[in-house]
């Protein structure tokens, strides 16, 4: 072996040197790595480590048609860091402020204000800059107000005091409404200190459309209302998560990216709402509180076969993306009157005791009563029967069917009677009246049935004629649906389907069963007699139309205060359906105290609701493609000539 | 302990050394390399998930602008606005067929070529009127 290129010094002072860097890097390793290991993975642990939450899109409401009645939008909050401003970027402030829906004075005063006392109130702010810009940039809708969400600071101050005991404010609220498009725009200008948070913001494209039904989620995204909070559940999501590193600069090292839970979004909830019809019906609605200015009104529209709810909707109402600025006292609009008010039906509720009557074969259409009396034996003791409308007075026997189409109160008192008290009270029962009709939305009522042992000697007179009793206007509209659908009480629905955020269903609901109420021939009688009504043999020809067979019921109800009937003050109603041979739809019409100055005397059901009742009637038929009613049917005439009218 | 044997150990130590430091280099450049790489992948991922997020929030902001634009409200102030005149359908103009509609039809087209038969066989006479 030769000798090589170093002597034996130089080879010991060389080895000795690697070796010895090795030693050196090899303790190095050992003090990093064991001794001060806990020390440097806490540093690295507290600087480095992130966990970045990912939120779950929140899903939408739909209609029946897939229109979206509710949505997720997502917007910025932009905000500025004062310190990190540039002089260079002043000449890009009259964009921004543009963008950010500013003045430029407004702007620079906020840009400007760099720092504040600690015990200030943290506003370095113009009225403007500091109102809420909740832009959904779909119709220049824009809030002026500050809601009850949004009374947090607008300037956040990090960092230690200086001499004057001011301290820097780090984040200062410009806009917190700023769309996508104009975020993309204000990071364009590249300001150094600009910068966004992006959050998902609820946006109800149809403002007061179906605002009952639908509900709303607050600032803080809480649901509060409507199917909003009762869908919560299938509508929030979930939201993700990612556990990793960043850099100096706060940037993600997207390698060290340890754990990826990403966020599941919420799922849509269909509903058997339509907006169209519930543009119909709420249009209706405002014409009649212009008209009749009541203090409240109800129009709710089904389909009597399976229950499902077309349309709902109640005057006062209000704007699902202006909730917050209902004004003092506003609290009274966001009630859903349809299930959570009760008032006494009146007349409408005497289908109530001529069914039970004629389920249980005590009467038939064509049996008569004495319609003149103005007492009646009960159990051995004379109760004086109720007065006839002021406008009706029978001098002859009537029938059960004019008993129906004529409304009368003497009438149907007797039906009562002959049911006695205990039959009619399971009726009412049997009808859903006295329980909640199991409604998702609005803190449904069940309404006021008192049992028969409370009942004093003339409710068995009284209730038939639909006093003495109290219903919501979703029971009463139920209760006729019993008739519509064959003599089954149906559970009113508003959810037809679950879907996840690929469509797929995951969930459906159908008609939902409650009891049978009446026999189906029982049902079909009603309905023939019902039909009768809305003619000119009855006392609602307003809500007849033409071509089609209506069958319904009129009420017009005196209101009570302190336990007295008081004149003037009246609920009217018309709640029916078409066609009555085969029931496609079902709606009902009522009004709460009408100004009878306007209506031009009393405030009748026939008078106030039952053109409302014709008027969507006639809209839906065309665009829910109802065809007459078998009678109908049978006589094609006009295909039969050829087509030509 | 012979010098020349020393010598060549001592430079076979130096020379694996040399190499080990070589290999040693080389896997760790490779390490730093591929790391880079999963770095650059991972950060190009990112990139991309962020434009898809970006490209969904955009979606969602035209869908719910489309909704806006598709309220009964908006439609009829358009229609009043740009005076399309559209109402909707009356009962009255509805005619509602309730038999089979290819029956109709083809019973329908019978009768025009039964009448364009009855046309192409129908003789004709010119009479010329007198002055």
């Amino acid at each position: 072996m030769s000798k090589g290129f170093a002597s034996n010094y130089r080879v010991v002072v060389l080895a000795s040197l690697v070796l010895l860097s090795f030693a050196g890097l090899g303790v190095r390793l050992v003090w990093l790595h064991v001794i001060d290991r806990q020390e440097l993975l806490d540093t690295i642990e507290k600087a480095r480590r992130q966990i970045t939450i990912e939120h779950a899109r929140r899903g939408d409401i739909l209609d029946a048609r897939d229109n979206i009645l509710a949505t997720s939008r997502s917007l910025i909050d932009l905000g500025v860091d004062p310190q990190l401003l540039r002089p260079e970027d002043e000449k890009k402030w009259p964009q921004l402020a543009a963008l950010a829906g500013l003045t430029l004075p407004e702007l620079a005063k906020i840009l400007n204000t760099r720092t504040s006392r600690p015990d200030a109130v943290v506003a370095p702010k113009s009225p403007a800059a500091g109102s809420l810009t909740f832009d959904f940039g779909l119709g220049g809708r824009k809030d002026e107000e500050k809601d009850e969400a949004d009374t947090a600071d607008d300037a956040t101050q990090v960092g230690e005091p200086d001499a004057n005991g001011e301290r820097p404010i780090q984040w200062a609220k410009l806009s917190d409404g700023i769309s996508e498009s104009a975020y993309a725009a204000i990071q364009q200008l590249k300001i150094r200190g600009i910068y966004g948070n992006r959050v998902y913001r609820r946006v109800y494209p149809h403002n007061e459309l179906a605002a009952h039904v639908i509900g709303y989620v607050n600032r803080a995204e809480q649901p509060v209302t409507g199917i909003e909070s009762f869908a919560d559940f299938y509508l929030h999501g979930q939201d993700g998560w990612m556990e990793g590193e960043k850099d100096g600069r706060q940037v993600e090292l997207a390698q060290f990216r340890s754990r990826d839970v990403p966020a599941a979004d919420g799922y849509s909830v269909e509903l058997s709402i339509d907006a169209v019809v519930q543009h119909i019906v709420e249009a209706e609605l405002a014409t009649i509180a212009e008209k009749y200015r009541p203090e409240k009104a109800t129009i709710i529209v089904s389909d009597p076969r399976t229950g499902f709810i077309l349309a709902l909707a109640n005057t006062p109402t209000f704007d699902l993306n202006a909730y917050n600025k209902l004004g003092p006292g506003g609290e009274y609009r966001l009630r859903n009157i349809a299930v959570a008010d009760m008032y006494e039906p009146g007349s409408v509720f005497k289908i109530v005791a001529a069914a039970g009557a004629l389920n249980d074969g005590l009467v038939t259409p064509e049996t008569t009563f004495d319609c003149t009396l103005e007492s009646i034996m009960v159990d051995g003791v004379e109760r004086k029967l109720p007065r006839e409308d002021a406008s009706d007075h029978f001098d002859h026997p009537l029938s059960v069917a004019d008993i129906i189409a004529l409304s009368s109160n003497k009438g149907a008192a007797q039906l009562g009677v002959l049911l006695g008290a205990r039959r009619f009270y399971n009726y009412v029962r049997a009808f859903g009246f006295g329980s909640p009709t199991g409604f998702p939305v609005g803190g449904e009522v069940g309404g006021l049935v008192h049992p028969v042992e409370k009942w004093d000697g003339l409710t068995i007179t009284r209730m038939p004629m639909g006093q003495s009793v109290e219903v919501t206007p979703l029971q009463m509209h139920a209760a006729m649906g019993v008739i519509a659908s064959g003599g089954i009480l149906l559970r009113p629905q508003l959810i037809r389907r679950i879907r996840d955020a690929s469509g797929e269903v995951v969930y459906g609901l159908g008609r939902a069963v409650v009891r049978r109420v009446i026999s189906e021939a029982t049902a079909r009688t009603m309905a023939q007699l019902l039909s009768r009504v809305a003619s000119d043999a009855g006392n609602a020809p307003e809500a007849a139309i033409p071509g089609y067979d209506v069958a319904g019921k009129t009420g017009t109800a005196q209101k009570a205060v302190n336990g007295h009937y008081i004149e003037h003050h009246h609920v009217s109603s018309f709640v029916g359906f078409f066609p009555a041979s085969n029931p496609q739809v079902a709606i009902s019409v009522i009004l709460d105290d009408c100004d009878e100055n306007l209506v031009g005397g009393t405030a009748f059901g026939h008078k106030v609701a039952a053109p409302s009742f014709r008027h969507i009637g006639e809209q839906l038929i065309p665009y829910l493609d109802i065809q007459p009613g078998i009678d109908d049917a049978t006589h094609p005439a006009i295909a039969m000539e050829g087509g030509a009218r | 302990m012979k010098t020349s044997a020393a010598h060549g150990f001592v430079n076979q130590v130096l020379a694996y050394t040399l190499v080990g430091i070589g290999l040693t280099s080389s896997i760790g450049v490779g390490a730093v390399w591929m790391r880079e790489q999963i770095s650059f992948t991972a950060n190009a991922n990112k990139v991309l998930e962020a434009r898809i997020a970006d490209l969904t929030r955009r979606c969602e902001e035209t869908t719910a602008a489309i909704a806006q634009e598709q309220d009964a409200t908006v439609l009829l102030q358009r229609n009043t606005l740009w005076n399309l005149g559209l109402v909707p359908p009356a009962e009255g103009q509805v005619q509602r067929v309730t038999e089979d509609p290819t029956e109709r039809l083809a019973a329908k087209r019978s009768r025009g070529i039964e009448r364009e038969t009855a046309a192409a066989g129908t003789v004709s006479f010119r009479v010329a009127e007198q002055p």
